[in-house]
């Protein structure tokens, strides 16, 4: 269930799991890239709008044991088990010339110069070798100048030009 | 143990007269390949390969700090996509 407070300027980075311990702390699912990086961005949101600080207390497997100020004791932090943290999307850091977000990048339209329609991008993957677009149609292509030379963010559009195989 | 060093670097032979044809035509051409084996080469920088993973031809752009390293290294057979919103792609 989305909130009428989570407008398209907020992006989910995690998910509370569950509470641990007495004292208010609960169980953080994160959604960024480095999971400790939940906290490195401000305060966060939930569903219904209540708005915490966070600290990070430990970290297991993936999972995030977090205090939300706020939350003092079990019954409470019981009661959000299942709500999304979000936060703006103007409080990630800031974009060097030709970095993009893989959320602005994710869905765009995929055309190729002539205006023929690839489809959308599905997938952004990297294994060491630079990124890469994949698209909706199976296509996979480097996101580099020569293969992607137009990126239109407000058009949402990429303009790609596939490359030859032999 | 590593390889011999008078060996010299394994390349399946085929794959090298791609890259030479590619080099010359200078166009935009990703070269097939299941060779997953092969050494990548200082003649590769600036190349794409497309290399298989088992199912699919992964675009691997060839740079200078991959020289030494096989092709397959960067086309994972397994792949975890793992989270990301504050992820950033670069335009290379």
């Amino acid at each position: 269930m989305t909130s009428a407070l989570v407008t398209e300027d907020h992006i989910c980075v995690g998910v509370i799991t569950g509470s641990r311990g007495t004292k208010g702390e609960v169980t953080v699912k994160s959604f960024t890239g480095k999971p400790e990086n939940l906290a490195a961005y401000g305060p966060v949101m939930d569903d219904l709008g209540h708005v915490f600080n966070i600290k990070v207390v430990s970290q297991k497997k993936g999972v995030l044991v977090v205090r939300l100020s706020g939350i003092k004791d079990r019954n409470t932090s019981d009661i959000l088990k299942g709500k999304r943290l979000f936060i703006l999307k103007s409080m990630l850091p800031k974009k060097e010339k030709n970095e993009f977000f893989f959320f602005d990048l994710l869905g765009l339209s995929a055309e190729t110069v002539t205006g023929e329609k690839l489809g959308v991008i599905k997938n952004i993957l990297n294994f060491g070798a630079g990124d890469i677009l994949e698209l909706s149609n199976g296509m996979m292509v480097s996101f580099a100048m020569e293969t992607v030379p137009e990126v239109d963010l407000k058009r949402k559009r990429v303009v790609v030009k596939p490359p030859l195989e032999i | 143990m590593p390889r011999s060093v008078w060996k010299g670097p394994f390349v399946d032979g085929y794959l090298l007269k791609k890259a030479e044809v590619t080099r010359s035509s200078e166009r935009n051409t990703v070269i097939k390949t299941w060779s997953r084996r092969s050494t990548i080469l200082p003649q590769f920088v600036g190349l794409t390969f497309g290399v298989y993973n088992g199912q699919k031809f992964i675009p691997v752009m060839i740079t200078e700090e991959m020289i030494g390293h096989k092709l397959g290294e960067f086309s994972p057979t397994r792949a975890y996509m793992g989270h990301g919103v504050d992820k950033k792609a670069k335009r290379g």
